[in-house]
């Protein structure tokens, strides 16, 4: 899997360098507007200090010497570019939350649309511009109308294009109670929908706010960091005032130009200087994996996830198990259980029924009753008796049969159905179809066949799905579905159990079948035969036991798991219950995502901690940088690095300015980690960071001063 | 029960301070004084050795000795405590051929050498280094040279 | 560097003081669990008497607030009797010499000191003290700062156990530690001591005549119950102004070996407790290896110099090696007493004793260290654990903000306590007034000076010189700051674990090995970051200007 989540998608690029920025990251450059971020307000106080230094020497007594003033304006401007680096670590992260809530903004176009007033019998058409609209307002849709704002659909059958919002570019079929995405356009008939939210209330909007940074709450774990620093500033402010203090009375000789610049170098100018970028471009990231946040919160959290809970269907495997074979009983042609399983199928929409219907006809198996359909009663299936089928009796031939307009497949074989097509046998005044779970089938059976039960365990046990079909009361045989493995999702899978993750398996499956499609993928946990509120009940159990839950949901039935669980990931394909109650959406309704979620939020901890342990370790080679400057009379030997005397502060706090930039792009992009157990991720980041942020410095610096000193 | 507690605010702080006052500034010492006094008077007291009935030192605390006949502890000022009662054996040996100068050889160096030697403190198995204590060598010289050193017996 | 027996006799001490610690700390386990044991049937009675008498509620369960300011009261009404008893000396009993009462800043000085576990002395207590100001002031007040510190750092532990409601009740805990704990184990360590030669009269200084005929007093007293309770305790005063120095306070390497081993017992016995009162004894783990791996890192500092044999400042009896071991060590875990003088040592053995007082946990005083020690572990948890990419956690805690600002709080407080003073020594020429100049070796000793009462550990360079009113105010002020800001910020962090949800899966273990190394590190660098600077202004420069000990 892609080991460094966030590389794809429009904004895992820097935003580029546009004049908009620089202007932004300049007028940053305000002591108001730093106020905010306390360790570059102060180095901007120190750069003010030191330009006077260099503008008027005389008035800093014995801490300045006038024939330094060279160096103070060296050293004043190398401290107002750190300023600006961080500025423009800001203005970028900016830049890239902009794009993000511009391209946000796109999916909220204002349009005009016919809202339906109904007043007694009469129904009016009132224009109304989609902030006007309320929810519970009616909508009526044409073919070629924006949809304004998140609605369900009350009335209608259409296509709709979502492309803008997901990026998948075939429309797709929208009918009673399936929820639309406002900034989706109809492509074909009409529709009437039901807001389902306020303007200004969708997640879009949430989203919008969350990026737009002057409003953005501080994370509990931004604000912790926070604290470190600030901890950090006034331990070095107490050094610096006592360097200076005993400088004074000791007559040791030190500059204060010096003195600034060690306070400079050891304040946690890279970490001060990221922080905000990290969590901006946290949250910018994860759209640019077309998972909306409501809370940057959520995107933490969602490191800290200890149990996955995965839906098979749709995140396991590629959502519609597909008929690969029919399997008659002993007595039945494989000819007779697919011409059954057609009828039986015919007015079944889901796309398991789909698939049944396509693979009869491609093997020729088209029934001959097939025009006596129209006149069928159809059993829609019932949760309870978890069949379903036909009933057709003797009666007029009405040439072809019309089926429920689902677009597609059906309309195909409409056309390309053959009209060759024969009525009912005349022995046989009524045919009842019917096709069903094994164990729901067999109480409808008058005999059950002698291998019944081998056959259906044959099936499941392998991991498909066995569908029995029946005649008249009669076993045919069995349908056998199976599940297509979502591509890459073993792979997926055995990431999230490096990192120390429980995936848990949730299916309405039998518990045969469950237990294939898991050790398939290496799931060792599942739930079969899961009803909707399974989850919900899943998820109290595994937070009384202190863990931390993510899970993904589409229907109403999940809403109430999806508000409790810790990271709920709601797909903008489903209900509009269930995306207000998760913390996130996932606009491409791919359910598998949430272990991306999982790995981002992983990935933004990690990158705070890294730049903070990074800044930190980084002030050891500084101090052995400038501290022999500062008593170079008292100790040459601490010049471990060899330094000259004025280069040695101009090379450490180059070095500490242009550690910033350096760092911009991890900051945006994330450390990149390849997915494994917390300690070896733990391990090999203190390496990198801590043990890298000690030595590093020293290179750096000491090529610096070699830089400079050729100059 | 509310007054009850506030009440109790003040007490239990006086009453605990008073009677930890009393067990640990009193009793215990006492105790410990009593139970030294009985088993281990001497080192009670302070180590004190006598000379012909009377006490003229303890083996702990160095003394002066003016008189080159003696071996001499470490002046004053170079030991920490300065009243180092203890010389090394090595210091102590440096010292023999003076002390046997300044006896007009009536002790001998090899008698020296051999009283050091069975006197040295200090050492255990591989560990530590070997030193002396002044007073004691100084004593056994007397004891063992009365003539030598009459003029400082009884 | 350093001979085989001489690494070989460090490693028995070490390794004997570690199997000691770990035996008594079931023991000391049961003492705070308020498990019934053998001693009941005499103990009880006495503790059930005292709670009557004093009207303590023994089933009174006490927050971390009611708990400290406990504490706290106790603590001051101690000091206050005992600053009594130091100034009216002249008027009391039990003075055979006939000291007069103290001045009001000296007494102020050694009150706070010995009340806070500091044991800073800016006198000498042979020729300053009466026997019943070292009984009633001294050795009162080193028994109750001890006992104050264990119970403070066992109530913190209590605030992070698993389903715990509370901090303890503090008069039990503290009659408790007193009865149980530092009574009984001083009464067998000064009978030990006694017998190795340590003296314990109460009938005066004995006037001799010497071999030659000079008259000399022998300067005895109740000695022996004084050092079982300042080393035990970690306390670190002397009964005399050479402290362990002095031969009567540790007459032989015997003694000099078993106090080592006193001093070290019970900082170890509490990392220990720590993992067996939380229920999770691997949890001792990184204490333990974090404590005793920046120890030995101390050890190795002080032993790059070749320990002089006898020399300057060296007493002979206890030899260099064995005055270099004890200075780490009682650096080390804040005892402050000292078998040498510190300027024999090597400016390196100086820079290790920094290192010991400033980290504060290499074990760290009994109790104190402990608290320090898990600052450190939530500052670095917080720090390097985010790099594990799951929000940092101890003990299955979450850390928040909150934690951060409470440990940032108190790690901060030394840098203030220490460095400022050490300023307005020079600045308000208080340093020049007693003859100490700004050059390393001056610079040294002002440093220490506040970094020994900052840290609470007492040992110091300038002794009686710096009884002058600014060093008495200006060091008392830094050790009651210094012991009680950050023993209550942490009781503070203890406190709010009460309660806090748990997560059952730990990311980051803090059991490991790994975790364990990374907070060595991390400690070393907070520490060194913090204080570089100065320790080059003293001890490394010394060392860089040649200098082999503070003589020069």
């Amino acid at each position: 899997m892609d080991s460094a989540p966030g590389r794809r998608g429009r904004f895992s690029r820097l935003p580029p360098f546009t004049s908009q920025v620089l202007k932004d990251s300049v007028v940053r450059l305000s002591p108001f507007s730093l106020l905010s971020n306390p360790v570059m307000f102060i180095v901007e106080m120190t750069f003010l200090v030191v330009a006077a230094m260099a503008v008027y020497p005389q008035g800093f007594g014995s801490v300045a010497s006038a024939s330094k003033q060279t160096f103070y304006l060296e050293v004043a401007a190398i401290l107002i570019i750190t300023v600006w680096f961080s500025t423009l670590a800001d203005a970028l992260a900016e830049q890239q939350a902009r794009n993000t809530a511009s391209s946000l903004r796109r999916l909220e176009t204002e349009v005009t649309s016919r809202k339906v007033i109904k007043q007694g019998w009469a129904t009016d058409m009132v224009p109304t511009k989609s902030t006007d609209l309320r929810k519970g307002d009616l909508v009526l849709l044409e073919k070629g109308e924006t949809i304004p704002i998140d609605a369900e659909v009350i009335e209608g059958i259409a296509m709709v294009d979502e492309s803008l919002m997901t990026g998948e570019s075939a429309p797709v079929r929208k009918a009673p109670g399936d929820s639309v995405i406002g900034g989706s356009r109809v492509v074909t008939d009409t529709l009437t929908v039901k807001v389902t939210a306020n303007p200004g209330e969708t997640f879009i909007d949430q989203m919008i706010h969350l990026v737009e940074s002057s409003k953005r709450p501080k994370t509990p774990n931004e604000q912790a960091v926070t604290m470190v620093l600030l901890g950090l500033t006034a331990i070095f402010t107490i050094i610096i005032v006592s360097l200076l203090g005993l400088s004074i009375t000791l007559h040791l000789g030190a500059d204060l130009s010096v003195l600034i610049a060690l306070y400079v170098c050891l304040l946690p100018t890279t970490i001060g200087a990221l922080l905000p970028a990290i969590g901006l471009s946290g949250v910018s990231r994860l759209y640019a994996n077309r998972i909306v946040a409501k809370s940057g919160k959520a995107v933490e959290t969602a490191g800290d996830v200890d149990v996955i809970l995965l839906d098979k269907t749709g995140t396991i495997t590629v959502g519609n198990r597909q008929a690969i074979e029919f399997i008659p009983f002993e007595g039945h042609t494989v000819k007779e259980v697919g011409e059954a399983s057609f009828l039986s199928s015919w007015y079944d929409d889901t796309p398991e029924g789909r698939s049944i219907i396509r693979l009869a006809y491609d093997s020729g198996y088209i029934p001959k009753e097939l025009n006596s359909l129209e006149l069928s009663k159809v059993y829609p299936f019932s949760a309870t008796s978890r069949t379903s089928g036909v009933k057709m009796s003797r009666g007029l031939m009405l040439g072809l049969p019309k089926g429920i307009d689902s677009g597609g497949e059906r309309r195909r074989f409409r056309r390309k159905a053959p009209e060759a097509l024969e009525g009912l046998d005349e022995n046989e005044p009524e045919v009842e179809v019917l096709k069903g779970a094994p164990d729901s089938m067999k109480s409808s059976l008058g005999a059950v066949p002698p291998l019944y039960d081998e056959v259906v365990n044959g099936v499941s046990g392998a991991g498909e799905t066995p569908i029995v079909v029946s005649r008249n009361g009669s076993a045919l045989g069995v349908i056998r579905l199976k599940d297509v493995l979502k591509e890459g999702i073993r792979d997926k899978v055995m990431a999230v159990k490096a990192m120390d993750i429980r995936p848990v398996m949730i299916t309405g499956d039998q518990p045969l079948t469950a237990k294939s499609i898991a050790s398939e993928v290496g799931i060792d946990e599942y739930v079969p035969q899961a009803r909707p509120e399974v989850k919900f009940s899943i998820v109290q159990k595994e937070q009384k036991d202190s863990r931390i839950v993510a899970m993904i949901g589409d229907g109403t039935n999940d809403a109430p798991a999806l508000a409790v669980a810790d990271v709920g990931l709601a797909m903008s394909s489903g209900t509009e219950a269930a995306k207000e109650a998760a913390n996130m959406v996932d606009l491409e309704s791919n359910p598998a995502k949430v272990i991306e979620v999982v790995m981002l939020g992983k990935q933004l901890l990690m990158t705070r901690g890294a730049v903070t342990a990074f800044s930190i370790a980084n002030d050891v080679a500084k101090y052995f940088a400038i501290v022999p400057v500062l008593f170079s009379a008292a100790i040459p030997q601490l010049n471990i690095l060899g330094l000259g005397l004025e280069s040695a502060v101009l090379s450490a706090l180059i070095f500490n300015a242009i550690i910033i930039p350096m760092l911009i792009p991890l900051a945006m992009r994330g450390v990149s980690f390849k997915p494994s157990g917390t300690m070896s991720i733990f391990l090999r980041n203190v390496m990198v960071w801590g043990v890298g942020g000690v030595i590093v410095p020293f290179v750096g610096i000491k090529l610096i001063d070699l830089l400079i000193s050729v100059i | 029960m509310e007054t009850s507690k506030r009440k109790s605010n003040y007490r239990p702080i006086i009453v605990v301070s008073l009677i930890s006052l009393i067990v640990c500034g009193l009793f215990f010492p006492l105790l410990v004084t009593g139970i030294a006094q009985a088993l281990f008077p001497y080192q009670a007291n302070g180590e004190l050795r006598q000379l012909d009935g009377r006490n003229v030192g303890s083996e702990l605390i160095a003394q002066s000795f003016n008189s080159s006949e003696f071996f001499q502890p470490r002046l004053a000022n170079e030991s920490a405590s300065g009243v180092d009662p203890d010389i090394t054996q090595a210091d102590a040996l440096s010292q023999i051929p003076g002390i046997s100068n300044a006896t007009g050889g009536r002790v001998s160096v090899s008698a020296l050498t051999s009283i050091v030697d069975s006197n040295v403190e200090g050492t255990f198995w591989i560990f530590g280094s070997p030193y002396v204590d002044v007073l004691n060598l100084n004593l056994i010289l007397i004891n063992d040279y009365p003539s030598v050193y009459q003029n400082f017996t009884g | 560097m350093i001979t085989l027996p001489e690494f070989l006799s460090v490693a028995l001490i070490l390794g004997a003081s570690l199997f000691l610690a770990w035996l008594t700390a079931p023991y000391l386990v049961r003492v705070y669990k308020r498990v019934p044991g053998r001693l009941d049937r005499v103990l009880n009675p006495v503790e059930k008497g005292v709670y009557k008498l004093a009207g303590v509620d023994e089933e009174h369960r006490m927050g971390w607030k009611e708990y400290f300011l406990a504490g706290l009261c106790v603590n001051i009404v101690q000091m206050v009797i005992a600053y009594l008893i130091l100034v009216f000396q002249g008027s009391l009993p039990l003075n055979p010499q006939g000291f007069p009462g103290l001045s009001w800043d000296l007494a102020f000085n050694t009150v706070i000191s010995f009340g806070t576990n500091t044991n800073l002395q800016h006198y000498a207590g042979e020729v300053t003290l009466s026997y019943l100001s070292q009984m009633t002031a001294i050795q009162f007040l080193q028994f109750t700062s001890a006992a104050t510190g264990i119970c403070m750092g066992v109530a913190m532990v209590r605030g992070f156990i698993v389903g715990s409601k509370d901090m303890g009740n503090f008069y039990v805990d503290f009659v408790r530690t007193l009865t149980r704990i530092l009574i009984p184990f001083c009464l067998v360590a000064a009978v030990v001591l006694v017998a190795l030669g340590v003296p314990q009269t109460l009938s005066g200084y004995t006037t001799v005549t010497t071999v030659e005929g000079a008259s000399r007093s022998i300067l005895v007293g109740p000695v022996a119950s004084l050092v079982s309770i300042m080393q035990l305790g970690t306390n670190g005063g002397g009964y005399y102004g050479a402290n362990a120095a002095y031969p009567f306070m540790n007459p032989s390497p015997l003694s000099d070996v078993f106090e080592i081993g006193l001093m070290l017992l019970l900082p170890t016995a509490l990392i220990f407790v720590f993992g067996e009162l939380l229920g999770k004894k691997r949890e001792t783990r990184p204490i333990l290896i974090g404590a005793y791996g920046l120890f030995i890192i101390d050890l190795g500092i002080a032993f790059i110099p070749n320990a002089p044999a006898v020399g300057q400042g060296i007493e002979t009896r206890i030899g260099g090696f064995m005055s270099v071991f004890w200075t780490v060590v009682t650096t080390a875990v804040t005892t402050g007493s000292v078998n040498t003088t510190l300027s024999a040592m090597h400016p390196l053995v100086i820079l290790a004793a920094f290192m010991g007082m400033l980290i504060q946990s290499t074990p760290g005083g009994k109790g104190v260290g402990l608290m320090y020690m898990v600052m450190y572990i939530v500052i670095t948890v917080f720090i390097v654990g985010l790099m594990s990419g799951r929000t940092p956690e101890y003990l299955g805690i979450k850390i928040t903000s909150r934690d951060v600002k409470l440990v940032m709080l108190a790690f901060l407080i030394h840098p203030i306590i220490i460095l400022i003073p050490t300023v307005l020594a020079y600045a308000s020429g208080a340093a020049a007034a007693i003859g100490v100049n700004g050059a390393p070796i001056g610079f040294t000793q002002i440093l220490y000076e506040f970094t020994s009462a900052a840290s609470n550990n007492g040992s110091d360079f300038l002794g009686t010189a710096a009884n002058t009113p600014f060093f008495n105010v200006a060091t008392a002020v830094v050790i009651f700051l210094g012991r009680y800001g950050p023993i209550a910020i942490l009781m503070a962090l203890g406190g709010s674990m009460i309660g806090r949800a748990r997560t059952a899966v730990s990311g980051l273990r803090t059991d490991s090995i790994t975790f364990s190394l990374v907070l060595i590190g991390s400690i070393l660098i907070l520490v060194v970051l913090t204080f570089f600077p100065f320790l080059v202004l003293g001890p490394i420069q010394s060392y860089f200007q040649g200098s082999v000990n503070g003589f020069g």
